[in-house]
């Protein structure tokens, strides 16, 4: 939960001397505010629900798929290669009835193109959504942040430099950029999450410098350089911690955004190939079927839309609840 | 520092961002496994013929030379031939392009702003109540709806199911009646724009609408609790005059960097509409262009790309200091 993961790096960087003691205990008072306030907002306590579900689900479904070759889902799940029956391709959801025949319970959310269940294909694209998610934000995030604050902390040249970096990466469209990227490199997962990653760092860079640069003049960072406290010491221990907040607040909205720029690579067939299932990749399939089976097209959409608003809610609640100011 | 200085300065600085774009998008792009001659020439093609057309296109020459070469020719305006579309210089497919893009993104953006806005301001004013929760409710699922999947609905319902506008491709408003299909008279040329141009703009468009509504609705929240409107409400001044006079126009800087954010968005969101809708604009020509790996077109339609976002970074920028006075174009680290 990020919201833990707030205190431990909060808590940790104030290890470290007489300057951050005060800071560490407002620091963990605010923390157990922030908590008590989400708590509180019903909208971010459905945000953690559903993050806790999906991510739950990418974690049993990455196991079954990388350890244990989709046993699991062959075994315990409907698999159309194991039906006697045969599998019909686009059946409608249950207890609807189209022109390849009526849903059944066999098949809850329908069939695809091919006969296999929507239902277990969109759980497993739970997978691809959650880690290319997850991970490209992490990685965007640390990536970002370091060079957000090395950018604005020292200033001058560097600064200079740094930031036209983060421009060019702002100004190519990042959904062609990871095209390029994907182009060039191959369409596979570890790809994708680079490609996502490289995306996500100028949000970052342009956020915490903004920060470092108010954090710069504090007293204790003025208290800590008269001390003779090493910069690399400085930025890491105390500038990125106290712009820690800010961060967490767009991380969680970001893992949203980076979940809609999966779908859209996969939608336009960039991004895991096939058969991997993936939501970007079913909607694209679904396309082709939308006047026969139009149901096909409406569940992997909804599966995004449910995860990006559960990032979203939990996101705007943490914002409110960091800076109770903010309206929103 | 004066406008035109501040302007000058700005420009000089888009020049190591786009040598930078170049550099990169080069790099990338020729790490690009597969050979684009051989896809040109075809698999009967013996290899004297390969050869030729490789000499044709400069792609004989080492990496280094070719990177020279061609930063030199973009800086002098010169994106290369494509090789997919035969020869064509790739400027000529960009502007020929173009014009499509522009208009999907000018027809989403005006009905984004449009309703947006009055939407944003219309919930703050009515904070917290029934209106507030639905405007808060409509924007939260706009800005966390795939774009494309949006589309594809609009196409199931009002295309297949409605047959009420049709399920893809775009006519410009300018074209010959006579190439149009059906069309007599330049009203219909401009009824059936009209009606080919509504669903994609809702699609590339309800992104741009959430996340504006989303931020005028807070702006105006901030301004309406500042001092100087508690003390003209105190004066007595009605509500509607302080939306107007002066609430308005303070709360509307953070909702131009919204806009100027939402405008690299919407370039790659015309990719995606574009897919769906099937319309031969830019963003579909960078995907044909992928697909069949063709060098040029791609670096010249990402750079292209660049070049209009940058521009656009710095017309909101200036933009900026023509709502605000107080924003000073001062040297610094500070943007």
């Amino acid at each position: 939960m990020p919201v833990s993961d707030s205190t431990a790096a909060v808590g940790d960087s104030a290890h470290t001397g007489g300057v951050a003691d005060a800071d560490e205990r407002s620091a963990v008072s605010r923390t157990s505010q922030v908590v008590r306030q989400l708590r509180r907002n019903s909208a971010s306590r459905v945000g953690l629900y559903v993050i806790g579900l999906v991510t739950l689900v990418a974690l049993v479904t990455t196991i079954d798929a990388d350890l244990f070759d989709y046993q699991f889902a062959a075994t315990f799940w409907y698999h159309p290669e194991n039906d006697p029956a045969g599998s019909t391709i686009l059946l409608p959801p249950v207890g609807i009835e189209n022109s390849f025949g009526t849903g059944t319970w066999a098949h809850p959310l329908g069939t695809d193109h091919r006969g296999r269940d929507v239902l277990v294909r969109l759980v497993y694209g739970t997978r691809i959504a959650v880690q290319v998610g997850l991970i490209a934000t992490g990685i965007g995030m640390t990536i970002g942040t370091v060079v957000g604050a090395v950018s604005g902390y020292y200033g001058g040249w560097v600064d200079d430099v740094l930031q036209r970096f983060v421009e060019s990466l702002y100004a190519i469209p990042f959904l062609i950029l990871v095209i390029a990227i994907m182009s060039a490199f191959g369409r596979e997962l570890g790809i994708a999450i680079i490609g996502v990653s490289i995306t996500t760092i100028p949000v970052f860079t342009r956020l915490i410098r903004s920060q470092v640069l108010s954090v710069r003049e504090m007293e204790y960072v003025e208290a800590a350089k008269a001390a003779g406290v090493r910069d690399r010491h400085i930025i890491f221990r105390h500038i990125i911690p106290n712009s820690f907040a800010p961060v967490l607040v767009q991380s969680t909205l970001q893992v949203g955004v980076n979940i809609l720029i999966v779908a859209s690579l996969s939608f336009l067939g960039f991004g895991v190939q096939p058969p991997t299932p993936s939501w970007g990749q079913m909607l694209a399939h679904s396309r082709q079927y939308m006047i026969v089976n139009p149901w096909f097209s409406l569940w992997p959409g909804l599966a995004i839309l449910a995860t990006v608003v559960g990032f979203n809610l939990l996101g705007d609640g943490l914002r409110d609840a960091i800076d109770p100011r903010s309206n929103d | 520092m004066t406008t035109t200085g501040y302007i000058g300065r700005r420009l000089l600085q888009i020049v190591p961002v786009l040598l930078f774009v170049v550099t990169v998008t080069f790099v990338l792009i020729n790490s690009i496994p597969g050979d684009p001659v051989r896809i040109l020439v075809g698999p009967a093609a013996d290899a004297a013929a390969i050869e030729a057309a490789r000499a044709r296109y400069g792609l004989d020459q080492p990496l280094y030379i070719r990177y020279i070469r061609y930063v030199a020719a973009v800086a002098t305006g010169d994106f290369g031939t494509s090789i997919h579309y035969g020869g064509v210089p790739v400027t000529e497919k960009i502007f020929e392009r173009l014009p499509v893009t522009l208009l999907l993104l000018a027809s989403s953006f005006t009905l984004a702003i449009g309703s947006a806005i009055p939407l944003g301001i219309f919930a703050a004013k009515n904070r917290n109540n029934g209106y507030d929760h639905l405007a808060r409710i409509t924007s939260l699922i706009g800005v966390s709806t795939p774009s494309f999947w949006v589309g594809l609905l609009l196409i199931i319902v009002f295309a297949y199911y409605g047959d009420l506008l049709p399920p893809s491709g775009l006519v410009m408003p300018w074209a010959d009646p006579a190439s149009v299909d059906g069309a007599t008279s330049r009203l219909d040329v401009l009824a059936t724009a009209a009606s080919h141009l509504i669903l994609p703009s809702i699609t590339l468009g309800t992104l741009q609408m959430a996340a504006i509504t989303r931020i005028e609705r807070s702006s105006m929240l901030e301004v309406l609790n500042k001092d100087y409107v508690h003390l003209a409400r105190a004066y007595g001044v009605s509500e509607r005059t302080i939306l107007r006079r002066q609430a308005f126009k303070n709360a509307q800087l953070p909702v131009l960097t919204v806009i100027g954010i939402q405008m690299t968005t919407a370039l790659g969101g015309a990719v995606l509409t574009e897919t769906v809708f099937n319309i031969n604009g830019m963003g579909n020509l960078i995907i044909t262009a992928v697909r069949a790996q063709d060098y040029q077109l791609i670096m010249g339609t990402t750079i292209f790309f660049a070049i209009v976002f940058v521009l656009g970074v710095l017309v909101v920028d200036v933009l900026y200091a023509v709502i605000d006075p107080r924003i000073s174009y001062g040297g610094g680290a500070g943007e």
